[in-house]
């Protein structure tokens, strides 16, 4: 099987460990990752604070680098495979043309936990793990892609790593994109929240299925000088194979 | 569900709300049950305008005719709604709801045969004009204005005893 | 609630009200309790059912608000009670002003009332000399305190026990006290010889019913109806979204909104109320006015933002927004805060002054998730946002930088130059960043992801 990987521009830009992890991930279940140039971003920051004219520009550019593709487009991002999913024919309610053609990119969307559950079939990463996990469940990931379960799923088959339930996990973690830039004293109370809630896990590493929510995590852990770990969870499965 | 248990429903949500439940089958176990709570306690009311308002007896000196000054009323609700616990008041028929309200202990006699399965039936058994008050009455009054700390008995009865005859 | 049309200071009163550690307790005490509460009422009921049903009902009526509120005023008058339409505010406060005023009346005794906050009741009484004792405990202590509510069901939920016994000491000349029960005592017996010595009283509704033109009040305490059952006259100040058609449609919304708003099955007392008394009746008001107000909502339900009237005042969002959480009622400066309040101080105040309210969420969409009546409420938080960029009320800055980004996102080659850019700057901005802030942002990658998997 073949699939196109969307890295996101997070990945691309900071992360880029995430992308290979993604990539050694699912090649070790017999994938063949395609990484289409010219990729940029989804166009969820303009999308977020309301800026339609500007994610459309983002949303045309994703359109026409993936239309040229074929099969399932693999995106290791909640918000960012949400954004496809979920609001990109919206952009366009009022152009039929486009709209169609984003509809029809937006059936090709799975988030990678989504897409190794359900497409692959994969229940069992038959790997082995090893330290306590923790994880820390997404907003658009759970609320608007209903993936909730999935990444808990491969985490408890890592044989050997304890995943310890993480304390009022619904809770948004206060990145929300440009939230925490505008609001900076109430996204570090959400994100103390967060950190205080992995803390009582005493896990030795959070993860989550969002670079955004990780990196805001991750912020917040530096400056208590907390003690975990925190790691996309494509590199916490990628890193269990031998 | 059979009329005992609608009964038994009631009784069990009506003491959910830390409304005081008895069940009596005669006048004299009304009374009784009435001599016991109302024991110590003040004044009573009772407008004696239905059967079973006849059949209370209030010892001497006790009874009062002005439901304001009036430590208990002791009245017969209209009916009651299994689903929620509630007693119904109406102000049908000249019936004073407010004595209820003003008294520290709210003793409600209710009619087993009145009591309504759940609120669907209790609003569909209303026709025509309704009167002025309908009250749905659940345990004593309460809040937890202060730091979510419930305090129970504010402006309304602290107390709400019901005997289901 | 506000006549000013400044932009509400969001971030200066977030920032302060994060910084008050009693504060933060007591709110994040308050909405774990009722999120736990409201999960243990709900438990083994249908509530996919009810949500759904409730939300029909809801939409029904908005599909037809003017026929509506003209069924509710026919058959309140024909049960005896004096219906007024108030367009605005300022038209409900001179509706109330005059038929007290008329009267003679100089002391109300008041129950809790949202409408009577948006409209900004009571200084206008005040102003005409006209006394309103606020008689829900909450509002008494608000009201003594000279603040406005902080939570649409807890108004005082802000302060903690020590400040109430304080306030009660110095206000009322009462010894000190912080025992909650011995507080409440101490608001009783004040108030109950208000309620009994009471011309007039003014009360909210939180529904009306169309056929039997009745209103309902839902309350635990009593003050609700000592307030409409005693004094020889009741104005009840209602809003006209909550109407609903009938007697049949009121178990679902019963069994709704206590359980949403408390974790109760129903609160203590229930009233429904229709028209006056009666003859041959021994309660209830003999004069009764119904102001039903509108202040734009007529025009609301007409419109893309229609979904926000479904709204039946339960503050579930209140207590599951995390924003709301951690900074409280008064940060957001209007009549209505958390979710539910920044649409609808958007709505009702404009643009102009609610705006900064529309960044007050990350549209983590935990409030649709409780929502008894299942309103949108990230959908219209969006579709705000995006009214707010194209009314050009975003920072200019912000709108340079969106440009900026739409370049970059539709060009590969500007966007790695940028990534380039990005990269070779990152130790000199760090090195030039005056907030430590800076320490904690992630380090841009040596080679990105596109150059390592070329």
């Amino acid at each position: 099987m073949q699939v196109q990987l969307f890295s996101t521009c997070l990945i691309d830009t900071f992360f880029p460990e995430t992308g290979e992890a993604t990539v050694k991930l699912l090649s070790r279940f017999g994938v063949n990752v395609v990484y289409p140039r010219g990729q940029t971003c989804c166009g969820k920051p303009a999308d977020s604070g309301g800026y339609t004219r500007e994610s459309r520009k983002a949303a045309e550019h994703f359109i026409s680098v993936f239309e040229a593709t074929d099969g399932p487009i693999i995106i290791p991002s909640g918000s960012c495979a949400s954004m496809v999913k979920n609001h990109y024919p919206g952009l366009f309610r009022d152009d039929d043309r486009m709209r169609l053609k984003a509809e029809a990119i937006a059936g090709r969307v799975y988030e990678l936990t989504q897409f190794l559950v359900h497409v692959l079939r994969v229940h069992e990463v038959g790997l082995k793990g090893k330290g306590r996990l923790t994880y820390h469940p997404s907003c658009q990931l759970t609320r608007e892609l209903g993936v909730r379960e999935e990444p808990l799923q491969l985490l408890h088959s890592l044989k050997g790593a304890e995943v310890i339930p993480l304390p009022n996990a619904d809770r948004c973690c206060g990145f929300g994109g440009i939230f925490s830039a505008k609001l900076p004293e109430v996204a570090a109370c959400m994100a103390d929240e967060k950190v205080d809630n992995i803390l009582q896990t005493g896990a030795d590493t959070v993860t989550g299925c969002d670079h955004g929510c990780l990196m805001n995590i991750a912020a917040a852990a530096k400056r208590r000088g907390s003690p975990f770990q925190v790691k996309h969870i494509a590199s916490v499965l990628a890193e269990a194979i031998p | 569900m059979t009329r005992d248990d609608i009964v038994a429903l009631f009784i069990e949500n009506a003491a959910k709300a830390a409304a005081e439940m008895h069940r009596v089958r005669s006048n004299a176990e009304l009374n009784e049950v009435i001599s016991k709570t109302t024991r110590g306690q003040g004044p009573i009311y009772c407008p004696g305008m239905t059967r079973k308002e006849k059949a209370v007896i209030i010892p001497e000196g006790r009874r009062s005719e002005d439901s304001a000054a009036s430590t208990v009323c002791i009245d017969e609700a209209l009916g009651a709604i299994a689903e929620t616990g509630s007693i119904v008041l109406s102000s049908m028929g000249g019936k004073p709801v407010q004595a209820g309200l003003l008294a520290a202990h709210h003793i409600a006699i209710v009619s087993s045969e009145t009591i309504f399965e759940n609120l669907d039936q209790f609003f569909s058994s209303w026709e025509g004009m309704l009167p002025t008050n309908i009250t749905l009455e659940t345990g004593p009054s309460r809040t937890a204005d202060i730091e979510l700390t419930l305090t129970i008995g504010v402006h309304g009865p602290e107390r709400l005893s019901i005997i289901v005859f | 609630m506000s006549a000013s049309n400044k932009a509400i200071r969001f971030r200066e009163n977030a920032a302060r009200a994060v910084g008050d550690r009693a504060l933060r307790a007591a709110l994040s005490n308050a909405a774990g309790v009722f999120t736990v509460k409201r999960e243990e009422a709900f438990q083994s009921t249908p509530l996919e059912e009810w949500r759904e049903l409730a939300s029909q009902t809801r939409l029904e009526v908005l599909d037809d608000l003017g026929a509506y509120v003209d069924r509710f005023s026919e058959n309140a008058s024909k049960a005896g009670a004096r219906i007024h339409r108030a367009k605005d505010s300022a038209e409900a406060r001179t509706i109330i002003g005059g038929i007290l005023k008329e009267r003679g009346i100089q002391k109300v005794v008041k129950s809790k009332s949202m409408i009577s906050e948006e409209v900004n009741l009571n200084a206008d009484l005040l102003r005409d000399g006209i006394k309103v004792v606020e008689t829900d405990l909450g509002e008494y202590i608000i009201q003594i305190a000279g603040e406005h509510p902080s939570h649409i069901i807890v108004p005082a939920i802000h302060k903690d026990r020590r400040q109430v016994g304080r306030l009660f000491a110095q206000k009322l000349g009462c010894e000190y006290t912080e025992n909650p029960a011995a507080l409440t005592r101490i608001a009783k017996k004040v108030l109950r010889q208000e309620f009994l010595s009471a011309e007039a009283g003014i009360s909210g509704a939180n529904f009306a019913v169309a056929d039997t033109g009745s209103i309902v009040i839902f309350t635990n305490e009593g003050n609700g109806r000592m307030c409409t059952s005693l004094p020889p006259l009741h104005i009840a100040l209602t809003s006209i979204e909550k109407i609903v058609p009938s007697l049949a449609d009121l178990p679902t919304f019963i069994r709704l909104l206590p359980r949403s708003a408390t974790g109760q099955v129903i609160t203590s007392y229930m009233s429904l109320i229709t028209g006056t008394r009666k003859l041959g009746e021994a309660t209830g008001a003999s004069e009764l006015h119904i102001v039903l107000l509108d202040n734009g909502r007529s025009e609301i339900a007409r419109g893309e933002y229609r979904e926000m009237l479904k709204c039946i005042r339960c503050g579930a969002c209140l207590n599951a927004c995390p924003v709301y959480r951690n900074v409280g009622g008064h940060a957001y400066d209007s009549t209505y805060p958390g979710p539910m309040g920044i649409v609808l101080t958007v709505l009702f105040e404009g643009m102009d002054r609610g705006h900064p309210l529309l960044d007050a969420t990350t549209l983590c969409g935990a409030c649709a998730d409780v929502c008894p009546v299942k309103v949108p409420l990230p959908g219209l938080l969006r579709r705000l946002r995006e009214e707010r960029v194209v009314q050009g009320a975003t920072p200019k800055t912000e709108q340079v930088a969106m440009a900026g980004f739409a370049l970059l996102a539709a060009s590969p080659k500007l966007f790695r130059m940028a990534q380039a850019a990005v990269s070779a700057l990152w130790p000199i901005a760090r090195k030039m960043a005056t907030g430590r802030g800076v320490d904690y942002f992630p380090v841009p990658a040596k080679k990105t992801l596109s150059r390592r998997l070329s």
